[in-house]
């Protein structure tokens, strides 16, 4: 009776620890139905997509008249050809990179502060939200290419600039303000003149900007949101003033979002208009002799280039981000 | 103070005697301070800036919708600014018989919501997999999505193009025409809706990863507890997915699938490099200017063919614009519910 009881109760535990393993291994294989639709494609539709694309920037190619393409290898010469011998390709690239660098922190900053102030309750904040999103769904693919290019909206600027007795500086009526100003303001405070153009650089660029965080800012929103209100709560009664309370818990909980738009921003600038380095590329693959094959060896390396900045900046932001541990 | 006086009335009712603080004492106390003031300048500061960004945002438009209404002497008229004097629909009216509208619209639509419904179903089901599932190479899997996320479209245009241009998955394709002794050893799609479908039914169309990125952080979100129940219930994965998990999720699907079809619809990376001059006619293709409307000798000509291709990008648009209206309290709440942060 006994000895029966003992080994029930040892197949029963046999049995406990037996289920859950055979129960997670079927969800492991449900996993794998979930996620196959993506992984079939990726691996018969995308690998050989990115290997081509890697292939073809070791080679020349010929198209045939009969169809199909012919493949010469030749080596690093379309590197060394994009590096050394084409005229624009490393300044370009230099200078890309640049703005690339000085347009994050005004889009993370901006994008994060435009999250405050609409995550604030106040009148007509739907109305506004509204606004600052249109730029996310309207401005984006062929409208951002007519706006590269828009004399016309050169041309109303500079009326308007005209038209409030601005007649003598029609070069700058279409900037918001001229470095000239701010120069002025800024004669006092021993700003360095490098500061002092690239804030009015960015104010002039503000419809760029304004265009290119709206993700940013619902990503911002989204982690705004997720902080719990309790804690604000507490630090008032604490007495910590709005300055106080944005240092010490917005801004750390909101720092692992920060990371996640750094990253997000440098990807979008792949796709936009405004980015100098693809427009050139795509430029010599349209207009150069084996620009085809060029134009891949080129955005490979900037690819690269912008991949390991991106680890960079990464592994040092993640040194100072601030992970709420859940429960 | 003293203490408050109570003076009974009678039995139910109570009169409480206490001295008051004047009212322009308490009003000096409530709005005189320091708080009080940064709070004013603040609020101010606030909606002055909205207002000045919104401004920022919206005015191009009206100097598009602006543009659009002008004549050609509206545009050589210095008096002329933003208002045009002699006011015509001609832009749009060229537009719309010449650059055949209607039929890229009505192309676009087609090609757009069904772009848009497969990529939200697919993103959402690889987001749940990836969410839910401790499978070994989840991670892998993940890693996969980051990279065509972050690898850039224009890198790998041209092998794009030859690998739609050729289809052919492994030669399975120049198998079964060898089988039937056809000549083709490869599929040639361009010109089709496949390269945009297929890419789309793996989930790494233009901007998916982001998508399934977003949806597999709301999935995590979601307690497990939910689907566990559903399991004892004896219900398998997929129908508790289907059953279960997708009803609660529609409003984070509707933010994808605005995404998704807004994105669809003005993308001219895709379109151009899948359709030919000879393919189906897409909206990129409806941004030139008239013939009826072109003119060499006109003095302010670049600045008319801007307003004409402004009139366009308005054209493409307008459906989007009536489209976000109804839907942009869908993609806020939706992100907000998403609880990005994971």
């Amino acid at each position: 009776m006994n000895a029966d009881a003992t080994v029930k109760v040892a197949t029963a535990k046999q049995t406990k620890k037996k289920k859950p393993a055979s129960l997670d291994r079927k969800k492991a294989r449900a996993g794998w139905w979930f996620v196959l639709p993506f992984v079939v494609v990726f691996i018969a539709v995308y690998i050989p997509i990115i290997f081509d694309s890697i292939r073809f920037s070791f080679h020349e190619l010929e198209i045939q008249s009969s169809g199909g393409y012919d493949l010469i290898y030749i080596g690093l010469d379309n590197y060394t050809e994009a590096l050394f011998v084409d005229s624009g390709y490393v300044t370009t690239l230099i200078s890309g990179l640049k703005q690339l660098v000085l347009d994050i922190p005004a889009i993370v900053i901006f994008s994060l502060f435009m999250a405050i102030m609409l995550n604030d309750k106040m009148p007509g904040r739907t109305l506004f939200r509204a606004i600052f999103f249109i730029p996310v769904i309207l401005s984006t693919g062929i409208i951002d290419s007519i706006d590269q290019s828009n004399s016309m909206m050169d041309y109303m600027g500079s009326t308007e600039g005209i038209s409030t007795g601005a007649e003598g500086s029609q070069t700058t009526a279409n900037e918001i303000i001229s470095a000239m100003d701010i120069q002025k303001l800024f004669a006092n405070m021993k700003v360095g003149q490098g500061l002092v153009e690239y804030v009015v650089g960015l104010v002039n660029d503000i419809y760029n900007i304004v265009n290119r965080s709206g993700v940013q800012m619902l990503i911002f929103l989204a982690g705004l949101q997720s902080i719990n209100p309790a804690i604000y709560e507490s630090c008032r009664i604490d007495g910590a003033s709005a300055w106080e309370t944005f240092w010490k818990i917005t801004f750390p909980m909101i720092s692992p979002m920060i990371l996640v738009n750094t990253v997000y921003t440098v990807i979008d600038s792949f796709t936009s208009e405004s980015n100098q380095v693809m427009s050139y590329i795509d430029n010599i693959y349209k207009s150069a002799a084996n620009g085809q094959v060029l134009s891949s060896a080129m955005s490979w390396m900037y690819f690269l280039i912008v991949v390991i900045m991106i680890a960079l900046v990464a592994g040092l932001l993640s040194m100072y981000i601030f992970y709420q541990r859940r429960d | 103070m003293d203490s408050p006086k109570v003076l009974k009335d009678n039995k139910r009712k109570i009169r409480v005697e206490f001295e008051r603080t004047s009212l322009a004492e308490r009003l000096k106390a409530k709005y005189l301070t320091t708080n009080f003031l940064v709070q004013v300048i603040w609020k101010i500061f606030r909606l002055l800036l909205l207002i000045g960004i919104s401004y920022i945002i919206i005015f191009p438009f009206f100097v598009k919708i602006f543009g659009s209404f002008m004549s050609r002497d509206d545009l050589v008229d210095a008096t002329v600014r933003l208002i045009p004097k002699y006011p015509t629909l001609d832009t749009y009216k060229y537009i719309i018989r010449e650059n055949s509208y209607f039929t890229a619209f009505f192309n676009t639509f087609v090609l757009s919501t069904l772009c848009a419904l497969v990529q939200t179903l697919i993103c959402s089901i690889v987001g749940y997999g990836l969410a839910k599932f401790k499978f070994r190479g989840n991670k892998l899997v993940f890693m996969a999505v980051i990279l065509t996320m972050i690898v850039p479209h224009d890198t790998v245009k041209l092998s794009m193009y030859m690998n739609f241009k050729f289809f052919d998955v492994f030669g399975i394709v120049g198998g079964i025409s060898n089988l039937f002794n056809l000549e083709a050893s490869s599929l040639d799609l361009i010109n089709t809706y496949w390269p945009l479908f297929i890419l789309s039914l793996g989930g790494i169309a233009f901007k998916n990863g982001l998508y399934i990125f977003m949806m597999r952080q709301f999935f995590k979100g979601v307690p497990d507890e939910l689907e566990e129940a559903a399991y004892i219930d004896g219900e398998n994965t997929f129908g508790t997915f289907v059953k279960i998990i997708l009803p609660i999720s529609v409003p984070m699907m509707i933010t994808i699938f605005l995404f998704a079809f807004s994105w669809q619809w003005t993308d001219n990376f895709y379109t151009d490099l899948f359709f030919t001059q000879s393919g189906a006619i897409l909206m990129p293709r409806i941004v030139k200017v008239p013939s009826s409307l072109s003119d060499d000798s006109f003095t302010a000509k670049t600045l008319y063919e801007s307003c004409i291709k402004n009139t366009c990008g308005l054209l493409i648009i307008l459906p989007l614009m009536l489209f976000y209206s109804y839907m942009q309290r869908y993609l806020i709440q939706g992100i907000e519910r998403s609880g990005i942060v994971g």
